[in-house]
This record gives C-alpha cells, sequence and structure tokens, in this order.
C-alpha cells in the first residue's frame, strides 16, 4: 500500500502538506473509495468463485484485461480532471492495429515504420480534437464524437482501398521478434507484456500529475478555466497535449493488440469508450472535472476488470454477466461518493 | 405522320428486344464490401457467357447501406424502367421491396431472389428462386462438423448476445451436434467485451479453465477467432480444443494452414453471384428450371483438406 501514499492528490496533498500522519488524511484522498470497491469486489468473487481467479492464470485473466484498458482510461481520466471528453479513442484503437497491419502484415514493410505510422496517426488526431476543443469552443463530447465517426470512416476506407478487406492478418514472422517481445509475447506464458507498459506509464502519469506544476494546471483547468487561464496556466496548449496524450495512447493499445492477436479488425475498440470512462469514475474521478488521481483510475480499471473477468470463475448463468458487472459498478461508485463527499467536505483545522 | 413513324420505330425496337438474348441487371451491395465484391465476381463470371449469347448483365449497386429497403426497391423501378427481361435482387427488407418486386413481375420481368429472403417469401411474390444461405443450417453444418470429429463438448461463443441471425447460428450448432449425440451451449458475453479482444480472450481462456469437458469451441465471426485462437493457447489447450469460425478472414486461413484452427464456414458469396445470375438467364432463355429449391450457396466447409484451393479462390477475389 506504498503507493498510496506516494500519490496523493495535489489539491488535498497541499492541503495537508506538513501535518502528521492520520488515517482520516488517507481516507479523504480520491483513490480512498476506489480502492475501498476495488477489495469489496475482489471478496465477492473470492465469495462466490473461490480463489481461481487470484491464482496465476486468474490474475493474468483480469490484469490483461486491464492493462489495455489502464493505458487508455489514464489520459482519458486526465481530460475529465481537466473538464473534457474524448470518445473518439474507440476509433483510434482500431486506427493504431489496421495502420499496424496494413504497413507491415499487408504490404510487407518494417514494423518499426508502421509503429511510428500508428503513433504519428495518433499524435495527428489528438492534435485535430484538442484544436477544435479550443478553437470552436463546442463541447468535446461532440467534437471528439465527429472525429470518432471520421475516423471510422478514414480506418473503413483506406483498409478496403488499400487491402480490399476489413480484416488484416499481421503473421508473427511479419513482426518479427523484437516488436513481438515488446509489444504481443505473453510474460510467462500468461501476462501480456502491455501490462509492463502500463506500469511504466502509471509511474510517469504519477509523476507528472502529482509531483510536477503540470498536474496542478490540470486540476486548476478542471475546476475553472478562466481563472486557470488567468493565472498564467497555457490551458490551450495543456488541452492539445492532453488530447494527443490520449490518442496516441488509444493507438498504441491498437497497435499491441495488432501484434499480440497477429490481426486487425477495423471494428474493434467502440466498447473502450464506455470503458474507460466507467474505469475513470469508479476510479473517483468527478464527472464534472477537477477531482481525482491517477492511482485512483487505476484502482477503478482493476475494478472493473475484476468485475468483467470475475464473472468467468463464477457459476452464475452467464446471461445475467451484464446485470452483475452494472449492478457491481454502480456499488463501486456509490461507495466513492461517500468519500468524495467527505473529502470535499473536509476543512482541517487552522494553526 | 410523326406519331405513325414513332409507333413503327418502337415497335421495331420492341421486336429487336424480343429477338435478342436475355437482359438481367442485378441489384446489390456496394462493390467496396469485400463480401459484395465476391458475390460480383460470381456475376461477372456468369456475364461471360449470357454476352456471348448476346445478353447483357447490369450490376445496380447500393451507394450506402443507410436506406436500404426503400434504395434497393428504387434500383428494382430502375431496372423495370430499363426494361430488362431478368431482375435478381436480395430481398433485405420485404416491406419496402416486396411492391417493386410484385410490379416487376407484373411488368413481365422474371424474379430470382438472391443472398436475402428465403424460398417462402420467393413463392409468395412469384419468384422462380431463392439462391443463398441460411444461418441455422450454417450453424447445423457446424455442429455436424463438430460430431464428426468427435468433438462432443462445444461453446458458441456469441459476443452479439440476442442479434437473430447470430443466435440461429449457435442454435444450429447445438441442434446439428446433438444429432451426433454431443452439446454445444451458447456463451454470451456482456456487451463490455465486444471488440475488445482480450477480453474476449481472457473471457474464452477461463471458460476452458473452468470447464475441462470443453473439446470444441465456435465464435460468431471471424475476428472472434483470432480472440479466440490465443485464448485457447492461454489455456494451454491447443490441439486438445478445436476452433471453428462462421465466416473467415486471412488470419484464419492461415491458421487452417497452419493447422491451429479446425474449420470455418463459409456462404460462399461468389456462388451466389454466379448461380442466381445463369440459372435465371437458362430459366429466361431456355427454359431451365432447377426443380431444386431454395439454392443454398452455404454452409461450405473450409478446413484442411480444401484450404489451399480457398487461399488459391482468394487469390482470385472469388473466396
Amino acid at each position: 500500500m506504498t503507493d498510496r501514499t506516494a500519490a496523493a492528490s495535489p489539491a488535498l496533498a497541499r492541503r495537508s502538506a506538513g501535518r502528521a500522519f492520520s488515517p482520516g488524511s488517507h481516507l479523504r484522498r480520491p483513490e480512498a473509495g476506489a480502492l475501498l470497491g476495488l477489495l469489496a469486489v475482489t471478496l465477492f468473487f473470492l465469495v462466490f468463485g473461490g480463489t481461481g481467479f487470484l491464482q496465476p492464470a486468474g490474475v493474468a485473466s483480469w490484469l490483461n484485461v486491464a492493462a489495455s484498458l489502464g493505458i487508455v482510461a489514464i489520459p482519458v481520466g486526465l481530460l475529465m480532471i481537466a473538464g473534457e471528453l474524448d470518445i473518439s479513442i474507440g476509433a483510434m484503437i482500431p486506427a493504431g492495429s489496421m495502420t499496424v497491419a496494413i504497413i507491415a502484415g499487408h504490404g510487407d514493410q518494417s514494423i518499426w515504420l508502421a509503429i511510428a505510422a500508428a503513433l504519428a496517426l495518433g499524435v495527428v488526431v489528438g492534435w485535430i480534437n484538442g484544436t477544435l476543443v479550443n478553437v470552436t469552443g463546442v463541447p468535446s463530447l461532440i467534437v471528439t464524437m465527429g472525429t470518432l465517426f471520421a475516423m471510422q470512416g478514414v480506418v473503413l476506407g483506406l483498409s478496403v482501398l488499400f487491402t480490399g478487406t476489413v480484416s488484416v492478418a499481421l503473421p508473427p514472422e511479419e513482426s518479427g521478434p523484437v516488436a513481438k517481445f515488446l509489444f504481443g509475447q505473453f510474460i510467462g506464458g500468461a501476462f501480456q507484456v502491455v501490462i509492463v507498459w502500463w506500469i511504466l506509464l502509471t509511474a510517469l502519469y504519477v509523476f507528472y500529475v502529482h509531483f510536477s506544476p503540470w498536474g496542478n494546471w490540470i486540476f486548476a483547468m478542471g475546476g475553472d478555466r478562466e481563472s486557470a487561464r488567468n493565472a498564467g496556466i497555457p490551458t490551450r496548449r495543456m488541452m492539445v497535449l492532453l488530447y494527443i496524450l490520449s490518442a496516441t495512447s488509444a493507438a498504441f493499445v491498437g497497435l499491441c493488440q495488432a501484434i499480440l492477436f497477429n490481426s486487425a479488425q477495423v471494428s474493434a475498440g467502440m466498447s473502450y469508450i464506455f470503458n474507460a470512462i466507467i474505469a475513470v469514475v469508479v476510479g473517483g474521478v468527478l464527472l464534472t472535472g477537477g477531482f481525482g488521481s491517477v492511482i485512483g483510475i487505476v484502482f477503478g480499471t482493476l475494478t472493473f476488470a475484476i468485475v468483467n473477468q470475475g464473472i468467468y470463475f463464477t457459476d452464475f448463468d452467464r446471461n445475467w454477466s451484464s446485470l452483475i458487472i452494472g449492478v457491481m459498478l454502480l456499488a463501486a461508485v456509490l461507495m466513492n461518493n461517500v468519500f468524495r463527499r467527505m473529502a470535499l467536505n473536509y476543512s482541517p483545522k487552522r494553526t | 405522320m410523326t406519331v405513325t413513324r414513332l409507333l413503327a420505330v418502337s415497335v421495331l425496337a420492341l421486336a429487336a428486344t424480343a429477338a435478342t438474348a436475355a437482359d438481367i441487371a442485378v441489384i446489390g451491395g456496394k462493390t467496396d464490401d469485400p463480401f459484395w465484391a465476391k458475390i460480383k465476381k460470381g456475376l461477372e463470371d456468369a456475364a461471360m457467357a449470357i454476352e456471348r449469347d448476346g445478353g447483357s448483365v447490369t450490376y445496380l449497386q447500393l451507394q450506402t447501406y443507410d436506406n436500404l429497403g426503400p434504395d434497393a426497391a428504387q434500383l428494382v423501378r430502375t431496372a423495370i424502367s430499363q426494361g430488362v427481361d431478368g431482375i435478381v435482387v436480395p430481398n433485405w427488407v420485404p416491406e419496402a421491396e416486396d411492391d417493386a418486386i410484385r410490379a416487376a413481375i407484373d411488368a413481365g420481368i422474371t424474379v430470382m431472389l438472391m443472398n436475402a429472403g428465403n424460398i417462402d417469401k420467393a413463392r409468395e411474390l412469384g419468384a422462380i428462386n431463392y439462391v443463398g444461405n441460411d444461418e441455422y443450417q450454417a450453424g447445423l453444418a457446424a455442429g455436424r462438423y463438430f460430431g464428426d470429429q468427435g468433438v462432443m463438448n462445444v461453446i458458441c461463443v456469441n459476443t452479439v448476445p440476442g442479434a437473430a441471425n447470430l443466435e440461429a447460428r449457435c442454435q444450429g450448432v447445438a441442434d446439428g451436434l446433438a444429432e451426433k449425440g454431443g452439446t454445444a451451449e451458447q456463451l454470451p458475453l456482456p456487451a463490455t467485451s465486444f471488440g475488445d479482444p482480450t477480453a474476449v480472450a481472457e473471457a474464452i481462456k477461463s471458460t476452458l479453465l473452468g470447464n475441462e469437458e470443453i473439446r470444441g469451441l465456435i465464435t460468431i465471426s471471424a475476428g472472434d477467432a483470432d480472440s479466440a485462437a490465443i485464448g485457447i493457447q492461454q489455456a494451454g489447450k491447443t490441439g486438445e480444443v478445436m476452433l471453428g469460425s462462421f465466416d473467415f478472414n486471412e488470419a484464419g486461413l492461415q491458421r487452417i494452414q497452419a493447422g491451429q484452427q479446425g474449420f470455418a464456414v463459409d456462404q460462399q458469396p461468389y456462388l451466389q453471384g454466379f448461380l442466381a445470375t445463369s440459372l435465371l438467364n437458362a430459366y429466361i432463355e431456355f427454359g431451365n428450371n432447377l426443380p431444386v429449391a431454395p439454392i443454398a450457396t452455404g454452409p461450405g466447409i473450409v478446413d484442411s483438406s480444401n484450404i489451399e484451393a480457398t487461399l488459391a479462390g482468394v487469390a482470385k477475389g472469388a473466396r
């Protein structure tokens, strides 16, 4: 649990800075509710599914799902903390996987060129998203819905144009051993290497969001955009940067999937839109912005993955899976709300 | 004077049309849709023989799928106004298309239903036959294939539970395998998994680990089979659990070639275009009529026995 202490939200951390350790200050962190939600669902599946899902194969089952989702959920969560949404990730995941599969699998070009192209596409679409949100003032839900559909069209159109099909193979020999090792291997035969990327990226995010000025800027933008700009925060540049992060992260998840599954489909990825937002909200981020933490989003992602995959370790009729997922997630969010209210209403004694 | 000449010209023109071979209009989907590209390849091959006899085949394609029924009905009326002898048309949305199809038949045009519809509908409208696929039959074929291979405990992984055609596929698998003495169950995945290959793969892995009895697995789409292959491998059951899929993609064919996938069920779109067009022509021109109705182009099974021929067909754009 040492990571909890390392990941204080700046808004609250600054307030409690200099005070001695107290259980109360930990409970009021944004990730406290998320952690309790995580423990609660783990307990639920331990009771109803046995210890199977805490065995290595079972852990891999939800950790693999969490890793891909988590890499997208953190930048989406940061955007939500800054008061915006990005649903174009649903198209950027297949855009990333199809770019890699078309260039390296169909076109027989270098896998590194293909990976660079996929990431570059993410940067371009992210830049377009951020710039449009800045310039037009149209709600980001609508802007990114536009780019969501536009990118779906681009991916489908270009795929049919170049390959004549909507599903492109990327055989292991086209990926090559190095790319397969970095992006598409199973560590220990069960754990996707994406998990390592998720951990590394999470560490970077924790540092930049909670231990550098950038983090405070993001929270300030979500709190009050005008005041943030008046205080000298480059809100427009930050916005473009955040959108580039989310689109590029989505393209990255897509390219990892293509290399791992040896194939790419134009239609994949839409479920990530909802799932990422769910993970972020379960992780304690306020839908209206200004409140949340990276570690909270990580807990939210794990909670979502455990709820989603834990079902397969129980004897519940599979027809009821969605119902159980819905109820458990709602319970996790409600638990979160209690803690958030505690945190937001708390005022320390002046000394 | 002018009127008489006009009449004479039109009578001559009519006589000329009647004297030459059949002009056939085929209504279908967009040609940048890979599935319809294969149907078009089939009807183009049929057109070669028809054109040799002086007939013609015109492909009238939808520009979008946004307004499927009314657009297809409009294309039927376009074909009527072109004065064709025969129309091949998919009955996607009967409510929207039936009137146009009846109008064509009333105008003396011979109609063949293809790809979408069924034989009852063809008889009701007065079309000569239905050439196409039946999802339930496709499922039956898959179930029997598992049974013949001695795979008696199968799950049908449905990533879009509730879709009628996919439910029909899984039901067919269950019934087909039951004939051979086995059992198949559907594994419906929650909507949160759709389009997330890792979630689908992990769901399959967990299910296989949780139930050691399962020996076969079939997915409702080619893309899900990519996920299932990883799921089976992760469960350590490669070679132990036979993988099948409805439809196939390039990666699936490579797996069948490498022996990592048992089979794929195909509705053989090339045959739909080829047979519907040439049978309609033979009916109009020579009075030939097949007693077989409906004419099922699927299910065709692709497995190790015909994978090389299938790959050759893929290279030629027919598979």
